[in-house]
């Protein structure tokens, strides 16, 4: 009986703390963006009128069909980086592994703001390739100061850190042995990676692009600091409407369009995965 | 011949992949580390060596009430988060039964809401169903949330080898619930405790897309130094990012000796390790 209890409070406490401040306050967004904004005051009047603006304002379809682009590129990229990283790190680097992946987790854990200061330091007019390309005489770089592609490295730089180590991770659970059964039935190294080792860290790499993809697609800073005026994305012009121009109540909308965009993406991603393909054997001592 | 020769070809493109992308990563804040002991701060090469800036961050006192609040926030956010954690980390391991999924998917969710998300809909929340202004309380529960999640998977996967039946074996031999965990559970798991608060506190103490929108007018250092950003790139803010870098890189140095000397394991397993 007391077990019961003791197991009652150890799932209860956490489960009415995300209820309570994670999941009331998403459905206070969903509620709010059906109402609507007048000169800053927030007006209960149940209406569509917020996303009948998002759909037709032509701004906002571009700004989210960027981001959606945007998203892909740089999750896309930071996987195929990621993989050769995660994959020597396993392979080479010895008893030093684990200092390796710590060294990948050191950028992640300064946060947003002080990475795109050192980002600014990077790709700027005053940055360091800039400076060095004129320190030998050359012409600055016009492609990397405050365009679309500075915010495509900036991202890439924000967000590859969690994906090699996800990646990491899921290849320190493989078991390489099956690598090595493979090769000795005969199979080709190409043919041993794409047949076993790919398909066994598959859900380890969705979700190392789920966790890319998410919030790049929501991405505030690094546009607004290294995107140029053509740079604007979702994420950036949600921000907007609770700072400046005091729209919560579009606002509120464009943040559960995100939300919604965000889960339509796990849930494809997630789809394609069979999890006992992959290896996953369920959550504990079953 | 050919074997070994693309098998040699293949090795190296894998490490200088693997060394392109830490340059990519460490060249900036090197840079910038450079640049904030400098005089010429933009292009520090070769350096004239200099503490000035580094002088008048400390002297600031916007900064210095800056960071004593984002101290408070990631003490607080940590705390609550580890916790929490412990408690959600035990009870799916221990008492959620063919429930785990469905806790398990609550208790991981926030890893799937962007940041910024959850920082919106917290302001939202406050501000029209608590009625709530900006303070510092509502930045440290609204952190603790997408903490919870990263500590969470801290520490199961720390506790995802951890022998039960050590518990029900102290139990057997009449230790009571709480005795069992302050004795035997507790020394067992506390790496694994301190791994997830030493990171969370890190992330909270950095975190600007969630506290920005529940702050109000207190000031945090992510806060001040996205303030501070807008007007430019000062040399101050070359110094801020360059002193969290370095207690950043001590923390997880010191995490890291801990773990080669065998004090502590974080969720490591030597024996776990295979020969790829």
């Amino acid at each position: 009986m007391k077990g019961r209890w003791a197991g009652r409070a150890l799932l209860g406490v956490p489960t009415a703390f995300l209820l309570g401040l994670f999941v009331l306050p998403l459905l206070s967004m969903v509620v709010l963006s059906f109402w609507r904004t007048e000169n800053y005051h927030i007006v209960q009047d149940w209406n569509l009128g917020n996303y009948i603006t998002l759909a037709t304002g032509g701004a906002y379809v571009t700004f989210l069909i960027r981001s959606l682009v945007m998203a892909s590129a740089v999750s896309l990229v930071c996987i195929l980086i990621a993989w050769p990283v995660s994959y020597s790190i396993i392979l080479y680097g010895g008893r030093y592994r684990l200092l390796l992946t710590l060294a990948f987790a050191v950028p992640f854990l300064t946060g947003e703001v002080l990475r795109v200061i050192a980002l600014q330091g990077l790709l700027g007019p005053l940055g360091l390739i800039n400076a060095m390309l004129m320190a030998l005489g050359n012409a600055p770089l016009r492609f990397i100061m405050y365009t679309n592609v500075a915010s495509a490295i900036g991202l890439i730089y924000l967000y590859l850190p969690i994906v090699v180590t996800v990646i990491y991770l899921s290849l320190l659970n493989f078991d390489a042995r099956l690598i090595d059964a493979a090769k000795i039935f005969g199979a080709s190294p190409l043919r041993a990676f794409v047949e076993v080792t790919w398909p066994l860290n598959l859900f380890g790499t969705l979700i190392g692009f789920a966790l890319c993809f998410i919030p790049c697609l929501s991405a505030t800073l690094a546009p607004r600091f290294l995107g140029g005026p053509n740079g604007t994305l979702y994420g950036m012009a949600m921000a907007q409407q609770f700072g400046e121009s005091g729209t919560w109540a579009l606002g509120a909308a464009m943040g559960v369009v995100l939300f919604l965009t965000s889960l339509i993406a796990v849930l494809l991603v997630g789809m394609r995965v069979n999890l006992r393909r992959t290896g996953f054997t369920g959550f504990g001592r079953g | 011949m050919r074997g070994t020769f693309s098998k040699i070809l293949g090795k190296y493109a894998l490490l200088a992949t693997l060394i392109i992308s830490y340059l990519f990563l460490y060249l900036p804040i090197l840079h910038i580390g450079l640049g904030s002991f400098a005089r010429n701060h933009t292009f520090p090469y070769p350096p004239r060596w200099t503490l000035d800036t580094f002088g008048r961050l400390f002297a600031n006192s916007l900064y210095q009430t800056a960071f004593f609040n984002s101290l408070v926030l990631g003490l607080g956010a940590a705390a609550l988060a580890t916790l929490l954690a412990a408690a959600a980390t035990l009870g799916l391991m221990r008492h959620a039964g063919r429930r785990a999924g469905l806790y398990l998917t609550l208790f991981v969710a926030p890893l799937f809401v962007a940041e910024v998300l959850i920082g919106i809909a917290s302001l939202i929340f406050n501000g029209l169903v608590l009625e709530l202004q900006g303070n510092l309380v509502s930045a440290i529960l609204a952190n603790a949330v997408h903490c919870f999640s990263y500590a969470l998977l801290i520490m199961a996967t720390q506790l995802y080898r951890y022998d039960w039946r050590l518990d029900d074996a102290a139990m057997v031999f009449g230790a009571s619930p709480a005795r069992t965990f302050f004795e035997v559970t507790l020394p067992l798991i506390w790496p694994g405790l301190l791994g997830a608060f030493v990171v969370t506190f890190i992330m909270a103490f950095n975190n600007l897309e969630i506290s920005f929108y529940l702050l109000g007018a207190t000031p945090t250092l992510p806060s001040v130094a996205w303030g501070a950003l807008r007007y430019g790139v000062k040399p101050e803010l070359y110094a801020l990012a360059t002193a969290v870098n370095l207690v950043v890189i001590l923390g997880l140095g010191l995490m890291f000796v801990l773990m080669l000397t065998g004090t502590a394991t974080f969720g490591h397993r030597p024996e776990r390790e295979r020969a790829v």
